[in-house]
């Protein structure tokens, strides 16, 4: 009976703009509620940080009764649209992984620009940054982002497999190829790549830059920004080059497009491929990937024939940074201002295979990364290139010219030109 | 006389005016759905359509109007561009296809054969699993190692000389995709199909059989136009889902390799939450949701036009 009678249209938008109303207000109460209820510091980390982030945090909530913490991971990838989205829509967790420097849309440039982070200038541990690393840290000279310290950027090579070929270390691009040839003629894939993912894809091109641009032109950042460089009339075109003549000989494994990363690390991991060319980050990875994690071994990435010009890539890994609409602001400035004291900068850096920001005394460095240590002593070690790109477009636009490159469906001055286009785009 | 006509016809105006004032039951059964959708789709795309024409980052406060020059680099935008001609190329395949496909299977299972009802569950298993779940199973299936998934399949049928690095070869890897997008919806043209034939009269055919026409000439005058309904149905929900394609190209490739399979979808997405441009994002996901309206408005109008009833 009560659908025989009809409603007005002016009725319904009436109780439409109830309804609506009615749900707004609701709305606002459950999220004054929610965060009226919890004291818990939410947090989201980069897969690559789990180690070390967890152990800080552990050891935080040990020391301090009061606190507690909700922690989740997220890889690479996925850290860009979901966070990206929560920012967005200013539910971000208090504290989330950030990207040191610039070039990417999750970076502490690009989010401070915006004015998401919370500046932790006033912290005690800002002062002991490097001089060097400080643009990673910092934007318009205020700090905001923490991070444990540097990852290196080198081969992660299979020693029983070296030994199975009988080759040595390479020192030089020359004794690279001569030991590629080798071990490919045992049998062996010398070089894994997985270019399916696409981070991977710009790997061996940071590895080579450092030797082929940043030896002979330490200032090449400063250069492209004041416009007076390009990719394309740079030593990136020698570094590609090379990067296919890899490719051409027959170094790497068959359809490298195709292959994950996943892939390549157990590649590496069971000794079917000699190395790949990966962030010291990820060595937990291989290490699980291989049944003697002992066999695994880390050497820096020979880009020249001059021994003298072969610098490394080295970058300030993931960091940490306060949402500036956190309501547990002062907790997560807390737990920030802990972990830049020197043992737990170690802790951290140690858990996740980096050279740590800053120590007091000597440093727990994992044995690993030895090899890389001079060349960050002698400051033959270039930040990853991404992190002075202007905008966050060009570091894609890489992997995607890689891939391209890997397919045959382009050329190495086109790639580059692509490259530099989306460097000259706006921030 | 003429007054009084004048005045009937003034009420026979006026009573359906009345009536569309207010809103009956039929209406009364649509106000919460619509409720929803006007609260969850109509206001969420009609406030961010403004972004369109502004340079905002997708985060923060900043952004300042900048007119249509979204618009304008959208058309002088190679990467838009791609992903445009890959669109269309997806689409085709996957209506073409999927269709053709849907109809054989539908018409084979409206036979009279035993183990016709347990073939259409597993023809239409696929549609019931995720588009996720669906892109890593093959994912795992187009592993390039010639001793894994379809490349092992194919050596040891002695088909070797065919095996391909199916997702990482810039020039199969969009067919590659397609494939995948068809075996799983396949199923679901399928049964829409199955629903016509399911409505075509038996006796349509018994009288042309009497008259002597074969199973060709039965299917090509009393089958295929009375399925026309079926037809537009199933032509205009894969072109929109060809049109609109993410998912699968996400999971599977990520628009790669370079920008090999890149849809429109694809590069909304990334131009928003990769490269941090919003507002271009935003003008990408206007003129890809006028394109479809306009695509699937011309296509239904025609379809329709050739439908014919039973």
């Amino acid at each position: 009976m009560a659908f025989d009678r009809s409603v007005s249209r002016r009725r319904l938008l009436q109780l439409a703009g109830g309804a609506t109303l009615a749900g707004a207000l609701s709305a606002c109460g459950g999220s004054n509620g929610s965060s009226a209820s919890g004291g818990t510091l939410k947090v989201i980390g980069a897969g690559s940080q789990e180690a070390g982030l967890r152990k800080a945090l552990d050891d935080f909530k040990k020391a301090n009764s009061g606190f507690d913490f909700n922690l989740s991971f997220s890889p690479a990838d996925q850290l860009q649209t979901a966070l990206r989205a929560q920012l967005a829509a200013g539910n971000a967790p208090d504290l989330h992984a950030v990207y040191p420097g610039n070039g990417s849309a999750m970076s502490m440039a690009q989010l401070s620009k915006a004015n998401l982070l919370t500046d932790l200038s006033s912290q005690s541990w800002t002062q002991k940054i490097p001089t060097g690393f400080k643009g990673a840290f910092q934007n318009d000279g205020k700090t905001f982002i923490f991070s444990p310290g540097t990852s290196v950027l080198g081969a992660i090579y299979n020693k029983k497999a070296f030994a199975t070929a009988g080759v040595e270390v390479p020192t030089t691009w020359s004794e690279l190829l001569s030991a590629c040839d080798k071990l490919k003629k045992k049998g062996i894939v010398p070089i894994a790549l997985g270019a399916q993912t696409p981070w991977v894809t710009q790997l061996i091109d940071y590895a080579l830059v450092p030797g082929t641009v940043y030896a002979k032109t330490p200032d090449f950042d400063d250069k492209m920004i004041a416009g007076n460089a390009s990719f394309a009339d740079s030593g990136w075109a020698d570094a590609m080059d090379k990067y296919l003549e890899l490719q051409k000989k027959g170094f790497f494994n068959d359809n490298p497009n195709g292959t994950t990363y996943e892939q390549a690390t157990s590649m590496v991991g069971t000794g079917k491929a000699a190395m790949a060319v990966q962030v010291s980050a990820v060595l937990q990875a291989f290490r699980q990937a291989s049944p003697t994690p002992d066999d695994l071994g880390m050497f820096p990435f020979p880009a020249t024939d001059a021994a003298a010009d072969n610098w490394i890539p080295g970058g300030v890994v993931v960091g940490i940074g306060i949402n500036v609409k956190s309501k547990h602001a002062e907790q997560a400035k807390k737990f920030v201002e802990y972990c830049g004291q020197p043992d737990v900068v170690n802790a951290w850096a140690e858990a996740v295979a980096c050279v740590p920001l800053y120590s007091e005394g000597d440093a727990k460095v994992d044995p690993v990364l030895k090899p890389f240590l001079p060349y960050l002593k002698d400051n033959k070690a270039v930040p990853f290139m991404d992190q002075r790109w202007p905008n966050a477009e060009v570091q894609p636009t890489h992997f995607a010219v890689v891939q391209e490159l890997l397919g045959g469906k382009t050329t190495v001055p086109a790639a580059l030109k692509k490259m530099d286009e989306a460097y000259r785009k706006s921030a | 006389m003429t007054v009084t006509a004048q005045a009937v016809r003034r009420d026979a105006v006026r009573a359906p005016r009345r009536r569309r004032a207010r809103l009956g039951p039929p209406w009364l059964f649509a106000v919460p759905a619509l409720l929803v959708y006007a609260l969850v789709v109509l206001y969420p795309a009609f406030s961010g359509a403004g972004s369109a024409f502004t340079d905002w980052s997708g985060v923060g406060a900043q952004r300042s109007f900048v007119g249509l020059d979204n618009f304008q680099q959208l058309f002088h935008d190679d990467q838009a561009l791609g992903a445009l001609r890959n669109t269309l190329l997806l689409t085709v395949a996957i209506v073409v296809v999927q269709n053709g496909i849907g109809l054989l299977l539908a018409l084979g299972v409206h036979t009279g054969i035993k183990s016709r009802m347990v073939l259409r569950v597993i023809f239409f298993a696929p549609v019931v699993v995720s588009p996720v779940m669906v892109s890593f199973l093959w994912k795992y299936v187009y592993n390039p190692a010639p001793d894994a998934g379809l490349n092992a399949a194919l050596g040891a049928i002695g088909l070797g000389g065919l095996r391909q690095d199916w997702l990482g070869n810039p020039s199969i890897a969009l067919w590659s995709v397609a494939f995948t997008v068809i075996w799983q919806c396949a199923g679901y043209s399928m049964v829409i199909f199955l629903a016509g034939l399911e409505g075509v009269p038996a006796e349509l055919h018994e009288s042309a059989m009497v008259d002597g026409a074969g199973t060709v000439a039965r299917f090509r005058h009393i089958t295929w136009p009375l399925l026309a309904p079926a037809v537009t149905i199933n032509l205009m929900l894969s072109t929109v889902g060809g049109l609109t394609l993410f998912t699968q190209i996400i999971a599977m490739t990520n628009g790669g390799p370079g920008y090999a399979t890149d849809t429109l979808s694809t590069v909304l997405y990334k131009q928003a939450f990769v490269f941090g441009k919003f507002g271009y994002s935003t003008a990408v996901a206007l003129v890809l949701a006028i394109f479809v309206a306009a695509v699937s408005f011309i296509q239904i109008g025609y379809l329709r036009s050739r439908e014919t009833t039973a």
